[in-house]
């Protein structure tokens, strides 16, 4: 006689399954890894009692014409009638409280009726029949998504294990094909310590291979290096030809960092595998390194981290913090000994990831200074090591953005000043700290208005004989808050300079920004910038070395000259990419104007001659 | 060279915050500018208002807004008024920290902003928090407490901020009525990490330290510094609270206080924000006093255009070291701000309180 109960669970499993599937879950087909993982962990609770007990997991699927069936066999530790009522307690719980319970660690019991369930998001009917290795009578459960199940004893004694049956609900034909099984197995269970079969009807394969020994020990793995190299290809798909090996201290995680064979993208997204207790959770695991480490696709696996709810991501807690923390201590210390002992293999690594390695070294004195020689910088002699430049010169000068370095760069190059455009991300930081890892390096943060301490003044006598008409050009730009200077200066295509310190240069969007705002914010900008007007006047240079200022200021006082001036102003403005405001632009409208118009009657009188 | 508004904006995106993309987003607004494009321009904008706020760059913030609030009040059609809104308290969050700008202009802010709040249907409550926020910064403690109060009886809304941001305000209430326990009772939330935002717990740890100092918390205290350092180390933004970890880092380990100071003193010569400087300013000096009794000569590590070693002799300082006329250069700055700021506020307290330190 079968001894047979029904039963009924005190839950809406048709709510639950929805949560998993909808919510929790990123795709069905984690029902396998639910699965796989379920089965890991009941050959795992047996070998700690039988430590010579073989574990394997077999897989099989049949019914062809007909709806698949899908067998998971595992020789574990099994399930007592005990255990069973147990899981559905668990669930019975966990649909209360939805995603939080699910989160905890719980017993290898809980989970494994949490995993179970998630069979529904594939299968309306599942079957377990199951003998414990403690003994008591084989077991068969039925359960269904509309809560029922019963529970029977079975006449005859299987070998202890635990056997799940589920059969393909229709629409999820694609999860119990065999291409898809092959793949998702070895996708999930790469990692996993017990020999995985599957059995198609096209037939028989080992998934997994036996696990190399620098799964264990992460220090072996230089030793490995094709073998590594061969994983990281299969696995994430790409061709790698360098790696760091990575271990924390406890040897709870450990993993192989594959050095991305181009730059990437800065805010490109750190897609790290992540295998916990040999399980695969996750393929888009962010937060397992520090930001600055985006050169890297990282195989890793750990036994000590939380995952959240959908098992899919960790819980960012101290202790991801800190295993972090030492994975990327792990990278950074490689990346210290390559600079001393093979500082090729580190310029290969800077030559494509430059940026990352920036990043690192903005957040790290100690970094900075193992690298700084290393790291290319854009510079007015062009693209540059910042050793090489600091070989040839003692005194650097940076602009802290890309602006003031296109105005002033063919500037301070025709004065042969070695200027670092501190415009791109990093740089400008980078630069201001240089002396604290380089002793000796001189860097100044080089303003437009500082280029001009290496013009050339004029001589006594030429500035009596320019004196009323540089002073006529000064009253005129009075009104644009400017000075006009004469000086000589390279390169001598170049007639006038624009310069302005960073508060004129502020005062200048505040008074442009006035004429768009509302009263209110008009008069705060006011008051802003009636704090700033002591900043000082900006300046505008004019080149006595070019041809046509000489001309202007040779002819002494003259019509020409205030226009002529506000035009120089306007360009320079232009050519400095200023916006300018409603004045200026109208200045340069009539000038324009004007010049064609002298352009004309000039060529009338004097038959074609210009200005 | 004339990248088009487009081709900018995608490098945009690919950027991390920060002042590199600050200044890629002023050269899309001025192409879009340019091409009388209004839609595009007020996007960069908005995106500069942002970027600006959370980076370090609240002159460049409240200019941007300046602008799209202006182009909003002509064109209300065309844009979007929620996040217009949000980033209006972003404004008010900073702008008592410009000396120049008058208390009345300042109340005249708070009630536009009440207005539109008003006329889209949300409460006063952001409005009272704000009032509160200036206040404090001001100085007058005690009333910005009345306000809290108020503002803490009024039922949320959608633009009210996040409760990590609003606790974090009680947290720095009660540091500045100096009161230790409940500091870090108010703290307590957000150190055990149930009230996170974007800016919370970086700006609540600098305010625990020395409470958690003078109460004998000396392990608790060294834990956060290291936790709540590595959140604001990297962000201009944080500059008053650098300035903060350095102060504490005085009473315990003065030479690793030195090095946080290398470190941001560049980034302080530059700084947008007066108040900011005043206080990094401050809490720097109070540090380099205390260095320069040390039995060995200190000298800062400054970049050699410092306007505060100027007149110094040399960056070595001399046998003495450079600490000691540093900490007197820095206090001078310090206080000149300080006055600025009082005679605005109409009270001495950033002078008090400089003095005290």
């Amino acid at each position: 006689m079968s001894q047979h109960d029904n039963y009924r669970f005190q839950v809406n499993l048709g709510g639950m399954i929805d949560i998993l599937s909808n919510h929790l879950y990123s795709s069905p087909k984690v029902y396998l890894r639910e699965l796989l993982q379920n089965a890991v962990d009941a050959v795992t609770a047996r070998r700690e009692n039988e430590p010579l007990a073989e574990g394997s997991i077999k897989i099989d699927v049949t019914g062809a014409g007909g709806p698949a069936t899908l067998t998971i066999q595992d020789n574990g530790i099994g399930l007592t009638e005990e255990n069973i009522h147990e899981f559905l307690a668990v669930i019975g719980q966990s649909s209360k409280r939805s995603g939080d319970l699910l989160a905890q660690p719980t017993s290898f019991i809980g989970r494994f009726g949490i995993g179970l369930l998630s069979c529904f998001m594939v299968s309306d009917e599942i079957v377990v029949l199951t003998q414990s290795a403690k003994g008591g009578p084989s077991l068969e459960w039925r359960g269904k998504p509309d809560g029922t199940y019963s529970i029977r004893k079975l006449d005859t004694e299987l070998t202890p294990g635990t056997r799940v049956f589920l059969r393909c609900k229709p629409g999820s034909e694609a999860y119990f094909e065999q291409e898809f099984l092959e793949s998702s197995i070895y996708y999930y269970g790469a990692l996993l310590p017990y020999p995985i079969t599957l059995q198609t009807e096209q037939g028989f394969k080992q998934i997994n291979e036996a696990l190399p020994i620098w799964i264990k020990h992460p220090d072996m793995a230089r030793s490995h290096k094709a073998e590594v190299l061969a994983w990281g290809e299969r696995l994430l798909g790409d061709r790698f030809k360098d790696f760091i090996p990575l271990q924390t201290a406890s040897g709870r995680t450990g993993g192989i960092a594959y050095i991305l064979p181009q730059g990437v993208n800065l805010n490109a997204k750190r897609a790290h595998r992540v295998y916990l207790k040999n399980m695969l959770v996750s393929e888009k695991a962010e937060n397992i390194l520090p930001e600055w480490a985006f050169f890297v696709k990282c195989l890793i696996w750990s036994d000590e981290l939380q995952l959240t709810a959908s098992r899919e991501h960790f819980y960012e807690n101290d202790q991801l913090e800190e295993v972090r923390g030492e994975l990327g201590e792990a990278i950074r210390s490689e990346l210290m000994t390559m600079a001393e002992l093979a500082p090729d293999r580190l310029q290969a690594i800077i030559g494509s990831h430059a940026l990352s390695m920036k990043a690192l070294a903005v957040e790290d004195e100690q970094f900075y200074r193992i690298i700084y020689r290393w790291l290319p910088f854009h510079s007015s002699i062009g693209q540059r090591e910042l050793g090489e430049l600091l070989q040839e010169h003692k005194h650097l000068y940076y602009t802290l953005t890309l602006d003031e370095y296109r105005q002033i760069t063919h500037v301070a190059a025709a004065q042969s000043l070695v200027v670092v455009n501190g415009g791109y991300i990093y740089d400008y930081e980078l630069m201001s700290r240089l002396p604290l890892v380089h002793n000796g390096a001189e860097v100044e943060r080089l303003l437009p208005e500082d280029v001009s301490f290496t013009f050339t003044d004029l001589t006594a006598e030429e500035r009596r004989n320019y004196y009323e008409a540089t002073r006529e050009a000064d009253a005129v730009l009075q009104e644009f808050r400017t000075q006009v200077q004469l000086k000589r200066f390279k390169p001598s295509e170049l007639p006038a300079l624009y310069t302005l310190s960073k508060e004129s240069s502020d005062l200048r969007s505040l008074e442009l920004t006035r004429e768009a705002a509302t009263d209110l914010f008009s008069s705060v900008l006011g008051n802003l910038s009636a704090g700033l007007q002591n900043a000082g006047y900006a300046t505008l240079y004019l080149n006595l070395d070019n041809p046509v200022i000489s001309r202007l200021f040779q002819s002494g006082k003259n019509a020409i000259l205030p226009i002529a001036i506000k035009m120089l102003y306007v360009n320079a403005l232009m050519m400095g990419h200023y916006p300018m405001n409603r004045q200026e632009l109208s200045v340069l409208n009539s000038g324009i104007i004007q010049f064609i118009d002298w352009g004309l009657s000039s060529k009338d009188h004097n038959g074609g001659t210009t200005v | 060279m004339s990248k088009s508004y487009e081709e900018l904006m995608e490098e945009v995106y690919d950027l991390p915050d920060g002042l590199a993309k600050i200044n890629l987003l002023e050269e899309a607004a001025r192409v879009a500018d340019l091409s009388n494009d209004i839609e595009s321009a007020y996007e960069a904008r908005s995106m500069i208002v942002e970027n600006a706020t959370f980076n370090g760059y609240p002159m460049k913030a409240l200019v941007a807004f300046s602008w799209i609030l202006g182009q909003y009040d002509k064109n209300q059609d065309l844009f979007d008024e929620y996040d217009l809104l949000w980033s209006y308290k972003w404004i008010l969050d900073k702008i008592s920290c410009f000396p120049d700008i008058p208390l009345t202009q300042i109340d005249e802010l708070l009630e536009d902003m009440r207005k539109r709040y008003k006329e889209n249907g949300y409460s006063d409550r952001t409005y009272f928090f704000y009032i509160s926020v200036n206040l404090l910064q001001q100085g007058k403690v005690e009333e910005a407490g009345e306000y809290l109060k108020k503002f803490r009886s009024m039922e949320d809304d959608l633009m009210s901020d996040c409760t990590a941001c609003e606790q974090n305000r009680l947290v720095e209430y009660a540091a500045a009525v100096g009161d230790d326990e409940a500091t870090l009772e108010a703290a307590k939330p957000i150190l055990k990490g149930k009230m996170t935002c974007g800016e919370v717990p970086h700006v609540t740890i600098s305010k625990v330290l020395l409470p958690l100092y003078r109460l004998g918390l000396v392990e608790e205290a060294e834990k956060q510094q290291k936790r709540g350092y590595k959140l604001i180390k990297n962000n201009l933004d944080f500059l008053q609270h650098q300035g903060e970890h350095i102060y504490y880092l005085s009473k315990t380990d003065p030479f690793k206080g030195l090095e946080l100071l290398e470190r941001h003193y560049p980034s302080m010569l530059g700084h947008e924000n007066p108040f900011d400087k005043m206080m990094f300013l401050a809490h720097s000096s109070a540090l380099l006093e205390l260095l320069s009794g040390e039995s060995v000569a200190v000298n800062a590590r400054l970049p050699e255009s410092s306007p505060h070693l100027a007149g110094m002799d040399g960056q070595a300082g001399g046998s003495k070291g450079n600490a000691g006329p540093l900490a007197a250069a820095f206090r001078e700055d310090a206080l000149l701000l300080a006055d600025r700021f009082d005679r605005r506020n109409g009270n001495s307290y950033y002078r008090n309180y400089i003095q005290s330190l």
